[in-house]
């Protein structure tokens, strides 16, 4: 364990000094620079030598200090400046030429170290070094950048700040108030009851009980995270694996139905599970903005079109040999006020979200209700808020962030265009990108794998695109929900690692299971987007 | 992994059958150690301690030949590996004074009168195997099957166990 985390350190450290050391052919400096840190972060997030959200945190320290145009690297502390040589008129000023730029600027900084482009007129050229200027705005009083073509100025770094916004975007806020909504729900049993009532219907014969199971784990983890579902299920299910004979396949056949579902339900929605985050994020990115009900749309009947392919495929894996078994599931739902205020804020946020036509609020500002109303209505406390997955935030934060440098230092399209993706055509790129994105997300985060390919995706994506050979929001939602259908190993996904560690199925259950689902899903989500994501796009 | 083990201590035969026989549900999860005496124990306990595993919950008589059961449980509290255990009294003839020292002494988590029902030794059981994985900070989800699952799933929810990366 201590060899792999201090291999993964050396390695990830040292493809972070070859990148940026290295000027390679195409890139700029900042693409270098750029190139280092998604090394960096890519081999961190693969081998784990630190937390994944360390890594992410770490993402944005690297970029705030050395992409940012205050930083080490691009700052303007790091240019020389030179002062008016002669003032020769009112306003005309005899300077060194290497002052203008090509497109014939001159720039001053001032005392806070920021930049002021000058539009200037050349007078004559006295000679090849020194030509006199005419400018009424410039202030004799403070330097001039000696060198135009210098990188704190060509290098057109972002503030530091907006690395830092990545935190508050929109997409994260979204997220937010999904943790508020769930952590609510979760406190006064919304989930459990719901789950009670949602079952009933659905009887005692096994394969319809099965069916219960799936469809409640998928519609709450589709709201919920899906990792608290499966918690909160794998505890509804238990009894019933309990009073099915030891010999009963079906037993195993219910401990898989719950992650299968969970995992499945988090395409549901936006707020579903994170993947669905970084693929709006980067769509948001390149000018797209999807509602909460397009995307529920698009991504919702994928879900549960799979969901129920996976109940048949579970049932046929794992014959029950009972004709019918009881669950009990004790409890009421709570009427004190703060759970009903609980329950209203809860409806009506979801209301908003799938109303959005109606009103135009958009997704991310309707998210902010539950933040702001449920600790206002002490609904939720201190240690509820403290309670988050913040973590997941970072993660996908960093995520972000550093998607936002991949695209803006050219590092994508340098990237992409090492493989000739024309020849591929549309759906070639999209195949290519789920195949790559479902093998790596069943060995790590689907967030990271999320975050390390759709910055890649949209950048060949918008390339095609260009040609009206690619749907660019169809694309794009075809591997995000593919890179969720990956369930292979106990480690795929953390429903999986839940399950698993109940002890009741084996890995090769989890397997066979998780490499069905997994590829009848690839296949819907190319049918999809072949035939029906583009029709609504 | 190590094993968590379930004991039950008590010298009457018919007592400690029945005993396992109402706790032999928890077998397949939690492994059942049955002894007849403080002594008796004492030596599986040193067994369970020299492998690593570890004893959860202990069902101990008062009154026996030799060593009296709260004594037994007073050493435990003692000892580095059997101080967390939980420590249960499964007696009929336990004084006031014993009882106290017990509960002063040796940290007693619970009573129960004889007679016994099964469901109420059963729901002990499952109440202080609960508390037992939680407090020792293991990962629940093995165990799960068998414990109070609202507990577990709550405490996950408090260790931030249920993020989805």
């Amino acid at each position: 364990m201590k060899a792999k985390n201090l291999l993964g350190a050396c390695l990830g450290l040292s493809a972070f000094l070859l990148a940026t050391f290295n000027s390679l052919p195409g890139l700029s400096l900042a693409g270098s620079i750029a190139l280092g840190i998604f090394l960096l972060a890519a081999i961190f997030w693969i081998l784990e030598p630190i937390p994944i959200y360390a890594t992410s945190m770490l993402v944005i320290l690297l970029q705030v200090m050395l992409l940012s145009s205050q930083g080490f690297v691009f700052s303007v502390r790091s240019a020389p400046t030179v002062t008016v040589k002669e003032t020769t008129g009112e306003f005309d000023y005899l300077v060194p030429s290497s002052v203008i730029s090509s497109e014939g600027l001159v720039y001053q900084k001032n005392a806070d170290n920021a930049i002021i482009p000058l539009v200037i007129e050349r007078l004559n050229i006295a000679n090849a070094e020194w030509v006199t200027i005419r400018s009424e705005e410039l202030d004799v009083a403070l330097p001039l950048i000696a060198d135009a073509n210098h990188r704190a100025i060509t290098g057109q770094a972002y503030s530091y700040s907006k690395f830092y916004a990545t935190l508050a975007s929109p997409i994260i806020m979204l997220f937010l108030g999904g943790f508020a909504l769930a952590a609510s729900a979760v406190k006064f049993g919304l989930d459990k009851n719901l789950t009670r009532v949602l079952l009933k219907p659905f009887g005692s014969k096994p394969s319809s009980v099965c069916l219960g199971l799936m469809v409640c784990t998928g519609a709450l983890s589709a709201f919920m995270s899906n990792t608290a579902t499966t918690a909160m299920m794998m505890t509804v299910a238990l009894p019933i694996v309990g009073s099915l004979s030891p010999k009963d396949p079906f037993r195993k056949g219910v401990a898989l139905a719950i992650p299968v579902a969970a995992n499945i339900g988090g395409i549901a929605t936006p707020i579903g599970t994170p993947p669905n985050a970084v693929a709006l994020a980067a769509l948001r990115d390149s000018g797209i903005s999807l509602s909460f009900s397009s995307w529920m749309i698009m991504a919702t009947p994928f879900a549960a079109i799979l969901l129920l392919i996976s109940w048949r495929l579970i049932l046929s894996l794992f014959k029950p040999q009972t004709d019918r078994f009881e669950i009990a599931i004790q409890g009421k739902f709570q009427t004190s006020p703060k759970a009903i205020i609980a329950y209203l804020v809860f409806a009506g946020t979801i209301l908003m979200w799938l109303t959005e036509a109606m009103h135009g609020i958009s997704t991310s500002m309707v998210a902010f209700i539950p933040v702001a109303l449920l600790p206002a209505f002490g609904v939720l406390d201190k240690k509820d808020i403290r309670g988050f997955s913040w973590e997941v935030l970072w993660l996908v934060a960093g995520g972000i962030s550093l998607g936002l440098s991949m695209k803006d230092t050219g590092l994508a399209s340098w990237l992409i265009g090492q493989i000739s993706w024309q020849s591929f055509g549309g759906v070639g790129v999209v195949i290519a990108f789920a195949l790559v994105g479902y093998v790596l997300s069943n060995l790590i985060s689907n967030t990271v794998t999320a975050t390390i390919i759709t910055p890649l995706a949209i950048t060949v994506g918008a390339t095609l695109s260009v040609s009206g050979d690619f749907n660019l929001v169809s694309g794009i939602v075809a591997i995000t929900v593919i890179v969720s259908c990956s369930m292979v190993l106990a480690i795929s996904t953390p429903p999986n690692a839940i399950a698993m560690s109940c002890g009741i199925i084996e890995t090769k259950d989890l397997a066979r299971t998780g490499l069905l689902v997994g590829g009848i899903g690839i296949a819907l989500a190319i049918v999809m987007h072949l035939i029906y994501w583009p029709l609504l796009m | 992994m190590s094993k968590l083990y379930i004991m039950c201590v008590d010298d009457e035969p018919e007592v400690l059958e029945a005993v396992e026989r109402d706790l032999a549900f928890f077998e397949d999860v939690f492994p059942l150690e049955a002894t007849s005496s403080a002594s008796e124990a004492r030596s599986v306990l040193e067994r369970i301690e020299a492998r690593g595993d570890e004893l959860a919950v202990i069902f101990c008589d008062h009154v026996m030949p030799g060593e009296t059961g709260v004594e037994l449980l007073e050493w435990m509290e003692t000892t580095e590996a059997f101080g967390n255990t939980k420590k249960a009294l499964l007696t009929g003839q336990a004084g006031l004074d014993a009882t106290i020292q017990a509960v002063n002494n040796a940290n007693l988590d619970f009573y129960i009168q004889k007679p016994w029902t099964k469901e109420n030794l059963l729901s002990t059981a499952r109440d202080l195997l609960t508390q037992y994985v939680l407090e020792s900070g293991k990962n629940p989800l093995p165990y799960m099957s068998m414990l109070n699952a609202e507990a577990v799933t709550k405490a996950m929810h408090e260790s931030g166990l249920v993020s989805d990366e």
